[in-house]
């Protein structure tokens, strides 16, 4: 091969290169578009139910709207703790950019804050109260107010005077300590209003109607109960209705499935003081989204509650709360 | 930085090509691209605003055609309870029970007196307490507007037992057949929302756009975030379809634009709203300029490997030749290897090579020639003092002066004189004919004197004035009048006769010598022409000499023309140049 030859070869070989190169570029310039989507992780305390499937919509709404890969983790039962720690290592291995998590416990939630911390990922906390400067940021209910809220409520129903009840399953969790304790403080201000029974009832739901109809015994003047979570509320609302107590007793119950939804407008149940879990769901991913892009977000969001009774639980607007899935 | 550009060298072609070449492609590239740009990004837009209308006008004739099968569905119901005899018969409710069946989206079928009484219901289900359903919309319609098929906007039923669904309410008065008189009632059709919101939910535009529906009055009958809106965390204005029915518009807030599409169901008076977020479509354009973009580049780099590569073959084969010109200059005239190259600089190389082996030649020529000149003017300078000549002419003037010949010795001292008065001349080489044929006439009275009047001369010159002013060689013609004598005349054994004749001829001088000698054979005419021919006797001073000097002093054209003939005698012509000496020099 002559000198020429051979020159001209390696400038055929650099054009060739530079062919090549130039193709493999534009191909990747559209390829690494739809990988630099990232991910935010969601894990919640339960697969089913109607309040966690609300968060997961919520935090599809705003992940299409900030145009993030969402990925969905939940035990198939509330108090799989030892689920939920699987899941966390889980989602924090498919190398998710936040992380945001209910956590069944507390075990869990310093497992979360521990491995996020070593991997500088963001973390964010739902539906769980907590003071830890790691997180950067609790949303949820104030659930301190819901207790207030169901208080007030219950206080205009009975008319300001007589005998009230206390009742909740879960007694021991965090959230319904907190609902309690905003009844407890407001209780003091109704000097005619009488708190007769303030009781941790078994979850099961005859237990529930043994306990409403002994407390209904001892307590033939009692003039509304305040349950401190739906089952409670279910269970209380059956055994009035079964017991024809239905008009004598008010009920004020929190969250809206459909059972305590049907009471409600049976008129058993007086009113039930609804959280915001689609609300919770989107502010969560809203929030995880600016914290991985390194903004400031609060590090306390209320998502709010409603006070829902037979008046307003149809209005438009309220509708959509109440029943958030098209089905 | 100077470095630098002596590297570069910005005058150099490569330089020029490269840069010339680079700047006129990326300019047509520039343009190219700008005009391509502008083109796809116009052509992206446009079919971005086309490709919403269409899905838009898509969703429209399907929620069309969606609700006008609903409505033929209400119809039929009517015509039904109107055909039976009365609500409660088997048949009536046989056949409602068969739509239902066929038309699963069909959550009830009901019928209410005017204040609101149930008085039948497919399927047959347990109404509700506290439904209110007098208060409700689709029921208030029905009671104001009785002739008009009226369209709730989606809501949730709470009539009957068991779930809570979605549905769309169709509702409108209708009349039974009673015992005496027809008596209006309202029928209710409910249909489950759940088609409709699936079918706006499939609908998507771009990544992040969407499809909402509102009623007349601004309602939300659809909102992939309603939610969110009800809830305060999202807003969304609805200002710009309550205006328009139809087109599209962009509405720009302080963070985003977005393009808003309208259409309106016009049975229902329902807008289909389509949000596009004009970003997406920018980036579109951000895509287009970054392939153009890249594509420039990525031809400049193409461009200036092939200019440079072109630039090289062509600026190369040039700084070869100006590398060999550069030796020429430096004084070597080796040869060197032709350049290859295109073909302009082959023929120039060629001529540039072929220019320096004629200087070579020409040189060698010159070097040749002052050689041979220096040589020959040794050769003259050793005639003009020649020892052999001045011995035996002071030899006979000894012999005359002892036979007493007085009168021949002063004759023959006296052109001694004179003879070398001439030859010396004050060292000029050049002096006139007149003083050179003096010259030979001393020399033929001494040589008389010595061979004893053994030969008669005679010195002719034809056109005088003319021909002694003109400028000759000194010493030419004395070695041919020495030949003549030592060669032709002094072994003749008759008298012999030299004749010196000058003119002018065709403008040239001739001195010509004669003599009536032995003359040569050819042989010897031959060799002595080519000047191998050397006599041993006699001044030195050649023929040869006497040529080359004519030669070297006045050109190719002049010298010696010799013809001979044996035992005839010899002509020798002399042809110089006619040139007059000035006035100055002949004084």
């Amino acid at each position: 091969m002559t000198a020429a030859g051979k020159r001209f070869s390696v400038y055929g070989l650099v054009a060739l290169v530079a062919v090549t190169l130039f193709y493999s570029c534009s191909a990747s310039l559209t390829n690494v578009e739809v990988d630099k989507k990232k991910t935010v992780a969601l894990i919640v305390r339960m697969k089913h139910g109607d309040y966690w499937r609300t968060v997961k919509l919520g935090a599809e709404m705003a992940a299409k709207e900030y145009e993030r890969n969402l990925n969905f983790y939940a035990p198939d039962y509330e108090e799989d703790a030892q689920r939920q720690m699987e899941l966390v290592h889980q989602a924090i291995a498919d190398g998710s950019e936040t992380i945001v998590v209910a956590p069944s416990d507390e075990q869990v939630l310093r497992e979360a804050i521990k491995l996020t911390r070593e991997r500088a990922i963001p973390i964010l906390v739902l539906d769980t109260d907590g003071k830890d400067s790691a997180v950067k940021s609790y949303i949820g209910t104030d659930n301190y107010d819901m207790g207030k809220k169901a208080f007030e409520k219950m206080v205009y129903l009975i008319g300001k005077k007589g005998q009230i009840a206390l009742l909740g399953t879960n007694r021991v969790k965090e959230n319904a300590k907190r609902r309690e304790q905003g009844v407890l403080d407001l209780l003091p201000r109704e000097m005619q209003v009488e708190l007769v029974a303030n009781e941790n009832v078994p979850s099961d739901k005859k237990q529930i109607g043994e306990w409403t109809r002994e407390l209904i015994r001892k307590h033939p003047q009692l003039k509304g109960v305040i349950a401190l979570d739906a089952t409670t509320a279910i269970g209380v609302a059956e055994e009035m209705e079964n017991s024809g107590l239905r008009d004598n007793v008010k009920i004020v119950a929190i969250d809206s499935p459909l059972e305590v939804l049907e009471y409600l407008q049976e008129g058993i149940i007086s009113a039930t003081i609804i959280q915001k879990p689609l609300s919770m769901g989107y502010l969560g991913v809203k929030y995880a989204v600016e914290a991985s892009d390194g903004e400031a977000v609060p590090s306390l969001v209320d998502t709010g509650t409603k006070v829902i009774d037979r008046e307003n639980m149809f209005w438009s607007e309220n509708q959509k709360l109440l029943f958030p899935f098209v089905k | 930085m100077k470095r630098l550009l002596a590297v570069i060298k910005v005058k150099g072609i490569q330089f020029i090509i490269t840069t010339s070449f680079t700047l006129v492609t990326v300019l047509v590239m520039l343009f190219v691209g700008v005009m391509l740009y502008g083109k796809f990004a116009q052509t992206a837009e446009q079919n971005a605003y086309l490709h919403t209308q269409q899905i838009l006008e898509q969703v429209k004739y399907n929620l069309d055609s969606y609700l006008n099968g609903m409505t033929q569905i209400f119809e039929l119901v009517d015509d039904k309870i109107r055909r039976s005899k009365g609500l409660t018969s088997d048949k009536l409710s046989e056949q409602l029970e068969t739509i239902l069946e066929t038309r699963k989206d069909i959550v009830s079928i009901a019928v209410f007196t005017r204040d609101g009484t149930l008085l039948a219901t497919t399927p047959s289900k347990v109404l509700r307490n506290n439904t209110r359903l007098t208060e409700q919309s689709w029921f208030q319609k029905a009671i104001e507007d009785p002739t008009n098929l009226s369209f709730s906007l989606p809501h949730i039923q709470n009539l009957f037992k068991g779930e809570y669904t979605w549905v769309v309410s169709m509702s409108r008065e209708i009349l039974l057949h009673g015992p005496d008189e027809e008596i209006p009632a309202v029928l209710l059709v409910d249909v489950n929302f759940k088609e409709i919101d699936e079918l706006c939910q499939r609908v998507g535009l771009g990544k992040k756009g969407y499809v909402y529906i509102i009623d007349l009055v601004g309602n939300i009958v659809y909102h992939p975030q309603q939610q969110l809106i009800y809830a305060g965390l999202k807003n969304e204005n609805r200002s710009l379809p309550l205006k328009h029915s139809y087109g599209s518009y962009v509405e720009e807030t302080q963070d985003e634009a977005r393009l808003i599409t309208i259409k309106t169901i016009d049975q229902l008076g329902w807008k289909i709203i389509g949000v596009s977020y004009m970003d997406e479509i920018v980036t579109t354009k951000k895509e287009i300029s970054r392939f153009i973009f890249w594509l420039l580049i990525f031809v400049i780099v193409i461009v200036l490997f092939v200019l440079h590569y072109l630039s090289a073959k062509i600026s190369r084969p040039i700084k070869l030749l100006e590398r060999s010109m550069e030796k020429v200059e430096q004084g070597d005239f080796s040869e060197s290897e032709p350049i290859r190259g295109s073909h302009e600089v082959e023929q120039l190389s060629l001529r540039f090579h072929l220019m320096v082996a004629k200087v070579r030649e020409l040189m060698h020529q010159i070097i040749r020639e002052q050689e041979a000149k220096r040589k020959s003017e040794l050769e003259v300078l050793q005639a003009q003092i020649n020892p052999h000549f001045l011995y035996n002419t002071l030899n006979s003037v000894v012999r005359m002066v002892g036979n007493g010949k007085n009168e021949d010795v002063i004759t023959t001292i006296t052109s001694l004189s004179k003879l070398f008065r001439i030859s010396l001349s004050r060292g000029k080489n050049i002096i006139t004919v007149r003083e050179e044929l003096e010259h030979v006439r001393h020399y033929l009275i001494i040589q008389k004197m010595r061979y004893k009047q053994k030969f008669e001369y005679e010195i002719v010159v034809e056109n005088e004035d003319e021909v002694l002013n003109c400028l000759t060689l000194k010493l030419l013609l004395q070695p041919i009048v020495e030949n003549a004598i030592y060669h032709g005349i002094e072994h003749l054994a008759d008298p012999g006769w030299i004749r010196i004749f000058a003119a002018l001829i065709d403008g040239k001088v001739l001195l010509q010598v004669s003599d009536n000698g032995l003359g040569m054979s050819p042989d010897v005419l031959a060799q002595v022409k080519a000047g191998f021919y050397k006599s041993e006797e006699g001044s030195g001073v050649g023929i040869q000499n006497v040529q080359e000097r004519i030669r070297l002093t006045f050109g190719e054209q002049y010298g010696l023309e010799i013809a001979s003939e044996q035992e005839e005698g010899t002509i020798v012509r002399v042809w110089i140049p006619r040139q007059v000496a000035e006035e100055r020099d002949r004084l």
